[in-house]
């Protein structure tokens, strides 16, 4: 009952039945489809997010990354020639340059990761603008092994899916393990409850961080792509002002922003309720323009939630 | 009694400043040596060269007359060396049992690595069967949060964590600052039975009434330097306070009468 991916879950339910209630089409098969279609994108980066906040830091730079790796791919693609094999290769190699360049500087000069990353945001977006130009990249339509990959889409009955709905439930299945039961999971949460007593313990926590950058790096890439293929375009400014969405929905789900405490089942509904909230908003005719006014409330009065949970936990 | 070791002029600089200027100890098996000086004597710097937080410049460490050298946390430990710091030796958010093991982690698929899968029948059991050895079962549950737990519980938690290991030497970086006079007892005698179990203890404390209890060894430092070392029969307060400052207060104090 205190744990806080409970609360949060408690929330969302009530989130949906009011969304349901209000409008007969919130739960449709349409507008579900239309929500599952959206919800992987930004629910990979949280995945990313949350372990990396368990250890203690966190990435801006995510949204950047989002819109330059698939600018990246696709320029490689259309101007070069390149096969779309390599260039997705080469885009993976560009995310791990980008977490690795982030984590060494965070872990190895010691400057802190907001930052570092807020640096890193401005290089990645500016480069993602420069290189382009500034206009979205001309659209792509072949259909291929890798867009199946990352962007088909399936029918259940009258749902239709997208194959990146896979992609998430096996990201949130690996993350699970990986702080729950793995003994990665163990030093991520150690780190970031105490990084001295983990260092002391042999808990090598400066490599930890960095492939964790690197993690939500890659993660933030491949939310690009996959955004960038359902939509058949890349676009220099997509993925703007998602590094404060994720990270709402990581915090929202009970992850601790100062680290040592972090929840994948939490993220995953922050996740969803940042989603519901997005969508259910304009179902019941809330102006477009209002919706990060309820936005912000729903977070704030979220995060009021938890500390009263954490300090009435404290207090018995 | 037997050397388990054995520190042969340590030399440690930080820029310009000689944090070490010329260190030697030796520590014998089932033994309590007090490390005492004034802040910025080179009593960190000691214990962190020990336990593998940064290398030494210059000198030798023997551990059990075998020359060995130190180059991480992880080096140290698995020499026998448990180094338990003030206040920052355990993960708050984890559980018990988690910072029990945490860094040695029984697992199951070896193989896996870092992404092997806890075995957590395991670690449960081994800290509740840990918990109940050094006495607190009845208090505290393996899966409770160490941020529930009160100064003197981490504090023994740390302790018995070093204990299960078998640690040759157990190092005790101010293990009573910011504790109640009755954990402060407690921790003292984690100390008296860590001696009996035959483990040898560095202690280091400001607390010098702490060391007359439990120690059986005194070692003062001073400007980087080991400046005495007397065994706890043969000297009293008021020497070893002249020893930290460096001022002869007992002369101070016959001049005063």
């Amino acid at each position: 009952m205190r744990s806080p991916q409970f609360s949060s879950f408690v929330i969302l339910v009530v989130l949906l039945v009011v969304f349901a209630v209000a409008d007969g089409n919130f739960l449709s098969p349409l507008n579900i489809s239309n929500m599952m279609a959206f919800l992987p994108e930004l629910g990979i980066i949280a995945l990313g997010m949350t372990l990396l906040l368990t250890a203690g830091e966190f990435d801006l730079s995510v949204g950047a990354v989002f819109g330059l790796a698939p600018v990246v791919v696709m320029l490689l693609v259309q101007n070069a020639g390149v096969d779309i094999g390599v260039a997705l290769l080469a885009g993976l190699l560009l995310c791990i340059a980008i977490g690795a360049i982030n984590g060494v500087i965070v872990t190895k000069i010691g400057i802190s990761s907001f930052l570092v990353t807020l640096s890193m945001l401005l290089i990645v977006r500016g480069a993602a603008l420069y290189i382009t130009q500034g206009f979205p990249l001309k659209s792509w339509d072949q259909p291929g092994f890798f867009v199946t990959l990352l962007a088909g889409s399936f029918n259940i009955g009258a749902f239709r899916f997208y194959t990146s709905l896979w992609w998430f439930i096996g990201l949130s299945l690996l993350a699970v393990y990986v702080l729950r039961y793995a003994k990665l999971g163990n030093w991520i949460s150690a780190i970031g409850s105490n990084r001295n007593a983990a260092v002391a313990r042999g808990v090598p926590a400066d490599t930890v961080k960095i492939w964790l950058f690197i993690a939500t790096s890659v993660l933030a890439g491949l939310a690009g792509m996959i955004s960038a293929f359902r939509i058949s375009a890349a676009s220099p400014v997509a993925g703007t002002g998602y590094e404060l969405e994720v990270i709402a929905m990581v915090v929202v789900g009970g992850t601790a922003l100062t680290g040592g405490r972090g929840t994948i089942l939490g993220t995953i509904v922050g996740a969803l309720m940042l989603r519901a909230i997005r969508n259910g908003i304009v179902l019941v005719g809330v102006p477009g323009l209002a919706y990060n006014i309820f936005v912000g409330v729903i977070i704030l009065a979220m995060l009021i939630l938890h500390a009263l949970l954490q300090k009435n936990a404290a207090r018995n | 009694m037997q050397e388990v070791l054995r520190l042969q002029n340590l030399q440690k600089s930080f820029g310009s400043v000689r944090a070490l200027k010329n260190a030697s100890l030796t520590l014998k098996e089932g033994e309590v040596v007090a490390l005492l000086g004034d802040n910025g004597a080179g009593k960190s710097t000691l214990i962190k060269a020990i336990s593998g937080v940064f290398p030494i410049d210059r000198g030798d460490i023997y551990v059990r007359g075998e020359k060995v050298s130190i180059r991480s946390t992880r080096e140290a430990m698995d020499l026998g060396i448990e180094t338990i710091h003030q206040d920052t030796s355990l993960a708050p958010d984890l559980s018990i049992a988690r910072n029990l093991f945490l860094g040695r982690e029984p697992v199951n698929l070896k193989w896996l690595g870092v992404f092997a899968p806890l075995d957590l029948a395991k670690l449960r059991d081994a800290a509740s069967a840990l918990l109940k050895r050094v006495g607190i079962s009845k208090k505290l549950d393996a899966d409770a949060l160490v941020s529930t737990l009160s100064g003197g519980e981490r504090q023994s938690i740390a302790i018995s964590r070093a204990m299960q290991f078998a640690a040759k030497v157990i190092i005790l970086d101010e293990p009573t600052n910011n504790l109640g006079v009755e954990e402060t007892h407690g921790v003292l005698r984690f100390v008296k039975e860590m001696r009996e179990a035959g483990h040898s203890v560095l202690l280091i404390t400001h607390n010098i009434h702490h060391v007359f209890e439990v120690a059986d060894r005194i070692i003062v430092m001073r400007r980087g330097e080991i400046v005495a070392e007397q065994t706890v029969a043969d000297t009293d307060l008021l020497t070893v306070e002249s020893l930290i400052t460096g001022a002869d207060l007992s002369a101070l104090m016959k001049r005063a009468q």
